[in-house]
């Protein structure tokens, strides 16, 4: 099975696990992503949103599950085959969210282009588009060396 | 997909109704955000749609360009089932009706 791993300089990325956790906190009862309209009545509605919030709570699990006792023993993480597709979605899922609660301020575009000077910013707009940054970094990552394992899936 | 499934299910009067609304054609739309990253929006339509490189990546253009891209078309069950996935990947997504029929 293929495995990645990854260290990470711990002063830098701990701090961040913070916002990763409220976050989290804040996905278990919300979606990462608005439901656009799909004609359907609210029964089934219900439904289909609490299936989508399971998926996204077992993913975003996945995602804190990674930073382990060998995390704040080596600073390293690991991805392998097994848990790579919820990682890659639970960090979107946490980037939707950031967005959400942090990052408004910045402007799309901002957030598309990723230009930001950061000294600019207070410390929580700071510590939340790093975050943003980090965890596209992971999905990345993943993206480049578990995407054939993904799609085989 | 089970969402899917308890759509069909209820009363035959309701069913009849329900098979009415089914008809014709869906398109499966997803609208761009400004968070998820070009790479990931790829590799979601690879997966769940098994483009090859180059279909995806017109895609996901679209999405980026335009703002939309239509994905897929066809019966509304199998196009909940892919609207259902691609939320679950957090994918924007939403069911329109094609008027022409």
């Amino acid at each position: 099975m293929k495995r990645i791993e990854v260290k990470l300089a711990l002063p830098v990325v701990a701090p961040l696990l913070d916002v990763i956790k409220g976050m989290a906190d804040g996905l278990r009862s919300n979606l990462a992503a608005p439901l656009g309209p799909m004609d359907l009545d609210a029964d089934f509605s219900a439904a289909w949103a609490g299936e989508l919030l399971e998926a996204q709570n077992a993913d975003v699990a996945a995602l804190l599950a990674m930073f382990n006792d060998e995390f704040f023993a080596e600073g390293v993480i690991a991805f392998d085959e097994d848990n790579a597709e919820q990682i890659v979605r639970a960090t979107a899922a946490v980037r939707l969210r950031l967005r959400e609660h942090y990052l408004k301020p910045l402007g799309d575009e901002t957030l598309e282009s990723g230009n930001v000077e950061l000294e600019r910013l207070d410390e929580p707009l700071r510590k939340a588009f790093m975050c943003y940054l980090f965890l596209a970094t992971i999905q990345e990552l993943i993206i480049q060396h578990l995407d054939s394992s993904m799609l085989d899936s | 997909m089970t969402v899917s499934q308890s759509k069909t299910q209820g009363t035959p009067a309701a069913q009849s109704a329900t098979e009415l609304e089914y008809e014709g054609l869906w398109r499966v739309v997803v609208l761009n955000d400004p968070v998820n990253l070009m790479s990931y929006v790829v590799l979601v339509f690879k997966k769940v749609f098994g483009f090859d490189e180059t279909t995806a990546r017109k895609h996901m253009l679209e999405v980026h360009e335009q703002g939309r891209s239509v994905v897929w078309s066809g019966m509304r069950e199998k196009a909940e089932a892919y609207a259902f996935t691609l939320q679950q990947w957090h994918l924007t997504t939403v069911l329109e009706q094609d008027d022409v029929r």
